[in-house]
């Protein structure tokens, strides 16, 4: 069972079984690991403003760089009217990445290989993101399926595109993430399966690519916590400065 | 005070250098380029699939099997296609 590749992306129970209304809603460890990092971003970003320097200590100089990304990175992208959504984003981006980095401890759990997480939180920023269009610019936002210059024979067919390439934001926003993190650390856990099963002879093939994949696979935790971030920011972008 | 100022003074220089390193290093842009590789392969999987499962709702609403799905499998590559040359025309254009 621990060589096989898919167990560690078991949920199971911690604790008592807690059921109300017949819906399961016992404390698992996917709990237990959302509710560590967003326990680590507390801690780090209280850490890092209890003491304000000049010159900013450890912890300070990590929450302003992480501060200052996601601020660059939303005016890059959805220019100053995007700035009231910035706690959003930033704790979007803090929880994906913690979830992730998180992952990347031996014996830990990745909440975000679950795509019922990831298909979650694309699915509120889709139901976000449209509310805010129509707030804005009422029936207005419709035209965003209606791109101008295009000859009236060919505009049904550029409406019904436009429409399925809106409707599939969420699911490629959440596949993206889930098929990531899945496939990274079911890879590892093959490699160090690998690693077992050919002994001290013919073991350090594998646990060299183990190395070499843990390192590939922090890049990417911490990349797909950007592209996230960033995809959100441009579907904002598209909410808030409607040019079609 | 002199001791702010100098610290100052300090702070400009090192701003000065940290803006011609930031210009030197593109290791931003490698990583935001990697981020949109990963963001042009899903989203043609992605329209695909919207579009298949747009396709067998409807064929299911209006008893339709299997025309519908059919047709909204072609019309969610197009929408794939069109994408991903859109997003490659903005990459361009930034560039």
């Amino acid at each position: 069972m621990a060589t096989n590749p898919m167990h560690q992306f078991q949920v199971y129970r911690i604790g008592p079984e807690i059921n109300i209304a017949d819906i399961d809603l016992s404390f698992t460890n996917a709990s237990l690991f959302m509710l560590l990092s967003a326990v680590a971003i507390c801690g780090l970003l209280f850490l890092g403003t209890k003491e304000k320097k000049i010159i900013p200590g450890k912890f300070q100089l990590i929450s302003e760089i992480f501060y200052n990304f996601i601020a660059k990175m939303i005016s890059d992208t959805a220019g100053s009217k995007a700035k009231p959504y910035f706690p959003f984003i930033f704790s979007l981006f803090m929880f994906v990445l913690f979830c992730n980095m998180l992952g990347m401890l031996p014996y830990a759990f990745t909440v975000t290989s679950h795509i019922i997480i990831t298909l979650l939180l694309a699915i509120f920023i889709f139901v976000a993101v449209t509310v805010i269009g129509f707030l804005k610019h009422g029936f207005g936002y419709l035209k965003l399926f209606v791109p101008s210059g295009v000859p009236a024979v060919l505009l049904p067919l550029i409406t019904v595109i436009e429409i399925i390439s809106y409707l599939s934001r969420p699911v490629s926003l959440s596949v993206r993430l889930f098929a990531n993190m899945m496939a990274g650390h079911t890879m590892l856990k093959v490699f160090g399966g690998f690693v077992i099963s050919l002994g001290v002879l013919g073991g350090w093939l594998p646990l060299s690519f183990s190395v070499a994949l843990t390192g590939l696979e922090i890049l990417v935790a911490f990349l797909q916590a950007y592209v996230f971030a960033i995809l959100t920011c441009i579907y904002l972008n598209d909410a808030l400065n409607l040019h079609h | 005070m002199s001791n702010l100022n100098d610290f100052k003074t300090r702070l400009k220089i090192a701003k000065k250098k940290l803006e011609n390193s930031s210009k030197d290093t593109d290791s931003s842009r490698n990583s935001s380029s990697m981020g949109s590789a990963f963001k042009l392969s899903t989203d043609l999987v992605a329209h695909v699939a919207v579009g298949t499962i747009i396709g067998f709702i409807l064929d299911s609403w209006f008893d339709t099997k299997p025309w519908l799905i059919i047709i909204f499998f072609f019309l969610g590559s197009i929408a794939g296609i069109l994408n991903v040359i859109k997003t490659a025309k903005k990459m361009q254009e930034k560039e």
